[in-house]
């Protein structure tokens, strides 16, 4: 008897969980969209604008605050930069030194989120804080342009109204810096509080939405922004960020439904989810660039070699150059990365425009046939490979029979702990094995990582670079000398005295001429030049001398351009993105 | 209570804090001597900016220094300090938010281990080699065997996505559910099979054939002289594991996306959040050791034959 009312109860209790599943289903259906969940990421490190340096991070605070500019979408769908909380995006005026001057109105009535005016002076007090030294931001750079940086800005509030703001030179994206999260205003008596950004009672902000629920590590509640001046235009009522660091557990969400959008999706789920659901698994471009990086400083001749200073780097960055070649870049985004990457051929990324509007990248190396420095079309591989072979062959012994190099040292490739990461680097071991170069994986944890190869531990090494903006300068100047980005260690150590590149600009209009100068010399004198630069033609004629010079040293190995990959609700309307990765949901309904 | 026991517990609880502190040097400097800096990042920054932000957070001053300050302003001030990474918000705070989430999950899931586990090991003792006995042995060996991010994701797969009976994430109403079972299954299966064999092996002593000869009710035998002297090595396991359960659910906050404290401690490494490293550390050896101490103490109180030395 026991027994069977075990049974009987057991079988009840089984029913029930199908009934209750039933009723769930039912509810989901026809909802209005009142409001949206979300998952960017874990827990922002920081939602002041000043600080931030995240992706995520910026998507939230681009919700949350109003900038002079800021990104949409126009009538037929196309990205654009327009006016935000200034009147009109003004052409700046060239002054006598060179510099130029923005003056901007601020549009009437414009107020905070605790309903006090907002004023130019908020943007110059915002500007000034966020450049300057003392407050350490990570994106303090982005106002590099700005007369005065870093604690000298040159922006000043003329009335209330009225934000005047000097650069040292024209700037070609400068309405893509207003529209960048450093560039959005805050308060001075708000951030006197340290701790303003991490509650919604003090987090005081002039965008669509305000931070109205945050639950630290778990979810943080957007609600429309009745104090926004173009609240009318604002659809999404309510929009709740979930936070978590697990792809996995994202990609769970999103299938049983609570979550209508996930940002990141696990690597070896993508082939399956573009196959599921190819309405909702996105694949959308990035202005970024996975690369491989030498220690420009790092032995590769062959023990016995006579080579010696200039003509040894001459031979070493022919050699790199060749083994960037013997990678089948199609075969990496197609069986090993998946995540609809596109191959590269050049180190500034592709989706950086000339001002003409073309690709900067179709432009870049001298090939008429084909984009780049080098062929990437899946048929140009099998040339690409044997002339990279006979290049080495004039350095290394190349054994026939097995038609394998029998002396090159041995190689580390160095990359921080990452599934996707260890999957290219096994594959790059494996395509030099296939011509008798052993290179040993090594990996090493995020942070000590990024340590090791600032400080030029390493011979090759994974590297990634994502724009801030769409201008080529943020590829290059990267690689001055002192820049604090320079991995490869152009110009330190012994590459510090090497006298070997020239730099001629005197076609382009200007004095300088350097035959066999150091990387100081030439490649430094170069981006300052750029910088200095107010024609656009010129600069991007000079930027692309800048790239040329580059590749030139083989140091850099493109292998693809970075794509953004997230799901998306098919039924969630009005929602876009932008190249930087930041997504937009004010719109969505 | 005498005055040696009163004595052994000052003991342990004097050497409970010299644990603490051993750690809490020990991860003070191993983590400073660790490459890689709080301030790293993809894209570097200014060397200016840097030592603008290491004088802000006192990590220019020579390192003992930083030692000696750190620990005047916990036991003076009881102050953690600001966290580096989450710029704006204290140590003590991000600890307590995921503390509460941790342990809301940990003692439910270590109070259903424990009920759960006693009631099955009991059941299991009492009914030796019948059909419900071998049912429990199998069970709770799966349940031992099974990793639990494998059962996580198993309950996940079927109750979240296929089912869609309960959230997938911790955040939601009813989101704890799923990584409450997860998380108490191994400890459960653990506690049944100890209760199982101490029960067996107390069933088997004198005392209870003498308590059974004079006629006491077997309710009486099984609750009053047998299960109190079996849960004696259950309560050994009980201490620990709490502790492990509360510090240790990282898997399983991963794979359900719990706020707890779990997550915290790996990526304030992983991040060199120095003041968040040594506060999560504090905290969990704090715990772990009290737990310790606690059991160790509840063992005397229920056997008395137990001396405290």
């Amino acid at each position: 008897m026991k027994k069977i009312l075990a049974l009987v109860l057991a079988v009840v209790m089984c029913l029930s969980l199908f009934a209750a599943c039933g009723e769930k289903k039912d509810e989901n259906k026809d909802k209005a969209l009142t409001s949206l969940a979300v998952c960017l990421a874990s827990e922002p490190d920081t939602l002041d604008p000043a600080l931030n340096s995240a992706v995520d991070g910026a998507t939230m605070v681009s919700h949350l605050f109003s900038g002079l500019a800021k990104w949409t979408q126009d009538k037929d769908g196309k990205l654009v930069i327009v006016a935000d909380s200034a009147k009109e995006l003004v052409e700046g005026v060239v002054n006598e030194d060179g510099t130029v001057t923005y003056t901007y109105t601020l549009r009437d009535g414009l107020k905070w989120s605790d309903g006090k005016a907002v004023t130019a002076a908020d943007f110059a007090f915002a500007w000034k804080r966020a450049a300057s030294t003392a407050l350490g931001a990570d994106y303090g750079y982005m106002f590099e342009q700005v007369k005065g940086y870093p604690d000298e800005l040159a922006v000043t509030a003329k009335d209330e109204k009225t934000l005047e703001v000097v650069l040292n030179n024209a700037v070609a994206y400068w309405n893509e810096l207003l529209a960048f999260p450093t560039y959005f205003p805050v308060r001075e008596d708000v951030v006197a509080n340290e701790s303003w950004a991490t509650e919604p009672a003090t987090y005081v902000c002039n965008g669509a939405y305000t931070i109205t629920a945050w639950e630290h590590d778990s979810v943080i509640t957007l609600t429309k922004n009745a104090n926004y001046h173009d609240a009318a235009s604002v659809t999404l009522p309510e929009l709740k960020c979930y936070l978590s660091d697990d792809e996995n557990n994202m990609l769970a969400n999103f299938k049983n439904g609570d979550w209508k959008m996930i940002d990141s999706v696990p690597v070896n789920e993508m082939t399956a989810l573009a196959k599921d659901y190819p309405n909702e698994y996105k694949v959308v471009g990035q202005i970024g660039t996975y690369y491989v990086c030498w220690n420009v400083n790092e032995e590769i001749l062959p023990k016995g070699n006579t080579l010696t200073g200039v003509e040894a780097e001459k031979a070493k960055a022919e050699i790199r150059a060749a083994i960037g070649l013997l990678f089948d870049r199609n075969h990496i985004v197609l069986n090993v990365s998946q995540a609809g990457e596109v191959p590269a051929s050049s180190f500034v990324a592709m989706g950086m425009t000339e001002p003409d509007g073309s690709e900067f990248y179709k432009n870049a190396g001298t090939s008429d046939s084909f984009d780049g420095y080098y062929n990437v079309a899946a048929d140009a591989f099998e040339a690409n490979f044997n002339s990279a072979v006979e290049t080495l062959k004039k350095y290394y012994k190349y054994d026939e029979a097995s038609k394998k190099f029998t002396d090159f040292p041995t190689l580390t490739y160095l990359y921080n702990t990452a599934d996707n990461h260890k999957a290219i680097g096994e594959y790059l071991a494996g395509a030099l094995a296939a011509v008798g170069i052993t290179m040993n994986l090594e990996n090493q944890e995020w942070n000590t990582f990024l340590n090791t190869r600032k400080e030029g531990d390493y011979s090759i090494a994974r590297n990634g670079w994502v724009a801030d903006y769409n201008d080529p300068i943020c590829f290059l100047d990267m690689w001055t000398t002192a820049s604090g980005n320079n991995d490869i260690q152009f110009g330190k150590g012994a590459h510090a005295g090497l006298k070997m590149y020239d730099l001629d600009l005197t076609a382009l209009g200007y004095e300088t001429k350097v035959e066999d100068g150091t990387w100081a010399e030439t490649f430094d004198v170069l981006i300052s030049t750029i910088k200095g630069e107010t024609d656009a033609a010129k600069r991007f004629q000079l930027m692309h001398i800048a790239e040329d010079m580059l590749m030139s040293t083989g140091c850099i190995v493109p292998i693809y351009y970075y794509t953004d990959t997230f799901m998306i609700d098919e039924d969630v309307e009005g929602f876009f993105t932008n190249p930087l990765g930041y997504k937009y949901f004010m719109y969505c309904k | 209570m005498n005055s040696k026991s009163l004595f052994y517990i000052l003991k342990r609880i004097l050497l409970a804090i010299l644990t603490v502190w051993i750690v809490v040097t020990i991860t003070f400097f191993v983590s400073r001597a660790v490459p890689g800096g709080p301030f790293a990042s993809e894209k570097a920054i200014t060397p200016a900016t840097k030592a603008a932000l290491e004088a802000k957070y006192g990590l220019d001053k020579p390192l003992m220094e930083q030692y000696t300050t750190y620990l005047s302003d916990i036991v003076t001030e009881f102050d953690f300090g600001p966290s580096l990474k989450n710029r704006g918000r204290d140590v003590i705070d991000v600890i307590g938010d995921g503390l509460e989430t941790s342990a809301q999950l940990g003692l439910s899931a270590a109070a259903i281990a424990l009920v759960v586990g006693v009631v099955l090991g009991a059941v299991a003792a009492l009914r030796r080699n019948k059909l419900i006995d071998r049912i429990v042995m199998v069970f709770t060996t799966a349940c031992i065997s099974m990793p639990s991010f494998i059962m996580g994701t198993l309950l996940l797969i079927l109750f979240a996505i296929t089912w869609h009976i309960l959230p997938a994430n911790g955040n939601a109403d009813g989101g704890l559910i799923l990584p409450i079972i997860t998380l108490s299954l191994s400890p459960m299966a653990n506690i049944t099979r100890l209760t199982r064999s101490s029960m067996l092996d107390v069933l088997g002593q004198d005392y209870i054939r003498t308590a059974k000869a004079k006629g006491v009710s077997g309710v009486k035998i099984i609750f009053g002289h047998a299960l109190k002297n079996a849960l004696i090595p259950v309560i050994t396991y009980f201490g620990p594991m709490l502790a492990y359960i509360v510090t240790g659910s990282l898997v399983v906050e991963k794979i359900f996306a719990v706020p707890g404290i779990g997550r915290t401690f790996v990526s304030s490494i992983t991040d060199r959040d120095y003041p968040m490293i040594m506060g999560t550390t504090i905290v969990l050896a704090s715990l772990i050791v009290i737990m310790n101490m606690v059991s160790d103490i509840l063992y005397k109180v229920v056997d008395p034959r137990i001396t405290l030395e």
